[in-house]
């Protein structure tokens, strides 16, 4: 199998220099291959969060390598990192990081607006999109007044409006109960079958207990144990 | 496409903007015959001011006044009314110029 | 292009959110625009105005001048300055002011020689240089409710009531020059202020060669001392610096609304809340570039200063030119009684405009988008930590 990413002993500072200088992720390497679904788990604090916004280029290592399809990356200007992030990875963030105030069809085009793709295109991924995750009637609902499920499915939708290769969710099941979980459950598996990398930090075990799950990477005070 | 709702409000508000500058100009043009008749009651009374503030003298005929005119009525007085504030003292000529 | 009416599209979308605050916003920055263009068209048409009129005014105007006071001259001081060589006629003028007092207006009262029939076509009625007949402009009509036919009750020096007869009036158009006239014959000017026949309000002096006119000033100040000459060009030179930007209303409306406008600036400048710099987080974490968050800002202080623009300067133009800059006319007016309204000439500096639009989007677009330039080049990963 092929590794789409590869971290080489990558460390994350943080106020490096200053008294309260911190690292979240310390000398950490490891690989993510094509059509896994991973798991890093470990209690708050414990440096997921930090590993997975430096999977997804969201921030640079401060010390080590990060390799996607093979090329560094840590060095790369951030238009360059953008365009990675774009094309690479969609984000299921812990509290969803809706926009407030507009509907949620907006919400779910959002990655690509500042893309050529036309504006009938956009509508039509959108609705296919809400249109197998449940949510297309409330496609013209602002965000405020769904449920926390609802809102969560928008989080996916608009993860996946740009087709990308890999998934990343950070704690998706932390403001959802049971059901809710078993669902999101549903569509992480749908997903895999799909073909889709899925990279997945929580310390639920209603979600590193599935069968889905390919791969644990335990994590403990930003190290992989 | 809230763009185009934006796009037609500028549109229309350009257009009514170039709608008055352009009839301004003709409007111009065609209210000639109006300055022309003022210009000549000017010439025919030997009138020397636009007929805009009445309240004193100074502010009736700015450019009859001399640099005194405001403080006439009354040796220490200061600017008194709101139309002075409008007007420039007028324009000290050439001649004066010379005497000072 | 489509990437870019895509972000536009957003933009209004971003905006809507906040509705009632840009909104106002809009309103509030209009309504500066609205203040600053009135000004900018009203000065100007009036200058303009002014200008063209006062063309035709006198060549050359020799006042006598005695102990810093405006006073009568006497009729041996045309003799003299007819022998001046240059110059051609010599005319008195006979004017002067009366305070009505059952209006508590001011009036100008001037004699007429001669040429009144030239403006039987600009006025009602007519002149017919009959003792115990006036001609009065539209602002005293107006405040006496007078018409073709009244009688005009003048107090005159010895505090007897003449009765004039009015024979004509002034048109509407006319007002800016004639609205506070009292136009009498000389016997019945002199028989009203008690002035000798030796003595004439001020006169007016034509000089041959127009190249000539500052050098005959010169000859009649040095033969008669007490005289103090105004030229036409002093005239035309009074009105040009007439609503000079330094003159006193201007700079205190021009001050508010550049104040207000500040404030407003400082607002959206200090005021990038911790939601605005979330959501940017947020769209930087989701595959916007740096210059994409700065487009959309810059869309977003496009929409709303092109908007309150171009509504604030039709709304000054409607008010200025269709309304007679009624909104200013009573701060305009100061204490005048009589005062005209005004049909301004749409005359436009497209000079001013420009100015006007440099100097009020471009710093509101700056307010906008540099305070996002710092939220916008951090990491998106901040996001991540809530």
């Amino acid at each position: 199998m092929e590794a789409i990413i590869r971290i080489e002993k990558a460390s994350k500072c943080i106020n490096r220099g200053r008294p309260n200088e911190i690292w979240p992720v310390k000398d950490v390497s490891l690989q993510i291959l094509r059509g896994e679904v991973v798991v890093l788990k470990g209690p708050s604090g414990s440096g997921k969060t930090s590993l997975l916004s430096l999977i997804g280029c969201m921030s640079r290592p401060t010390e080590g390598r990060i390799l996607i399809h093979g090329r560094d990356v840590a060095k790369l200007p951030e238009r360059f990192l953008t365009d990675i992030r774009r094309r690479l990875f969609g984000f299921i963030f812990q509290q969803f990081n809706l926009i407030q105030g507009i509907t949620v069809r907006e919400n779910i085009m959002l990655p690509l607006y500042p893309t050529e793709r036309s504006f009938r295109d956009m509508k039509d991924r959108a609705e296919e999109l809400m249109e197998s995750l449940g949510i297309i009637e409330r496609q013209h609902f602002r965000v405020k007044g769904l449920s926390g499920g609802e809102q969560q499915r928008v989080a996916i939708a608009r993860a996946l409006i740009n087709d990308p290769e890999v998934v990343l969710a950070d704690e998706p099941t932390a403001h959802l109960d049971t059901k809710l979980s078993k669902d999101l459950i549903e569509i992480l598996r749908k997903l895999k079958g799909e073909g889709k990398t899925i990279v997945i930090a929580t310390h639920d075990p209603l979600v590193y207990e599935q069968d889905i799950i390919d791969r644990i990477i335990e994590m403990r005070d930003g190290r992989i144990r | 496409m809230k763009y185009r709702v934006f796009i037609s409000i500028i549109m229309i508000e350009i257009i009514v903007i170039s709608g008055l500058f352009i009839t301004a100009a003709g409007m111009v043009e065609k209210r000639q015959k109006e300055i022309e008749a003022k210009k000549k009651i000017v010439r025919v009374l030997r009138l020397t001011d636009l007929s805009i503030w009445t309240e004193a003298r100074y502010t009736r005929h700015p450019s009859q006044a001399d640099w005194f005119a405001p403080f006439q009525d009354y040796p220490s007085s200061i600017e008194h009314f709101p139309a002075g504030s409008i007007l420039y003292p007028s324009a000290l000529s050439e001649v004066e110029r010379d005497q000072k | 292009m489509i990437k870019h009416l895509k972000i536009l599209e957003f933009a209004i979308s971003s905006l809507w959110r906040r509705k009632f605050k840009n909104l106002g916003i809009i309103f509030v920055f209009s309504l500066i625009i609205f203040v600053l263009s009135s000004i900018l068209l009203l000065t100007y048409s009036f200058k303009k105005e002014a200008i063209a009129v006062l063309e035709g005014a006198p060549e050359l105007i020799v006042q006598r001048i005695s102990a810093g006071r405006h006073a009568l001259m006497p009729v041996e001081y045309m003799k003299k300055v007819e022998k001046i060589p240059g110059v051609g006629a010599v005319i008195p003028r006979l004017w002067g002011y009366y305070y009505d007092i059952s209006t508590g207006g001011n009036y100008t009262v001037m004699a007429e020689y001669s040429g009144l029939k030239d403006l039987v076509n600009i006025m009602e009625g007519g002149f017919t240089g009959e003792k115990g007949t006036c001609i009065i402009g539209k602002g005293i009509s107006d405040a006496r409710f007078a018409g073709i036919g009244s009688i005009i009750p003048i107090i005159g020096a010895d505090g007897k009531v003449r009765k004039l007869k009015t024979a004509g009036i002034f048109t509407d158009e006319s007002r800016i020059i004639t609205n506070d006239l009292i136009i009498v014959t000389p016997d019945d000017f002199r028989d009203i202020f008690n002035l000798p026949d030796n003595m004439v309000t001020d006169i007016v002096v034509q000089v041959y060669n127009p190249t000539e006119v500052d050098n005959v000033a010169r000859k009649i100040k040095k033969i008669l001392p007490d005289t103090r000459p105004i030229t036409k060009n002093e005239i035309l030179r009074t009105y040009d610096t007439l609503f000079d930007w330094r003159s006193g209303m201007v700079l205190t409306m021009f001050l508010g609304a550049i104040l207000a406008f500040i404030i407003l600036a400082w607002d959206k400048a200090t005021g990038l809340s911790a939601e605005e710099r979330h959501e940017i987080g947020i769209l930087k974490a989701i595959g916007w570039e740096t210059s994409d968050v700065m487009e959309l800002k810059f869309w977003e202080g496009l929409v709303i200063s092109s908007l309150s623009f171009l509504t604030g300067l039709i709304g000054g133009y409607v008010h200025i030119f269709f309304f007679g800059a009624s909104v200013f006319s009573p701060a305009l007016k100061g204490w005048s009684v009589i005062f005209p309204e005004f049909h301004l000439m749409p005359y436009i500096n497209p000079y001013q405009i420009v100015v006007l639009l440099f100097m009020t989007v471009i710093p509101y677009m700056a307010a906008t988008i540099v305070p996002s330039w710092k939220a916008a080049i951090t990491d998106p990963d901040v996001v991540m930590r809530g």
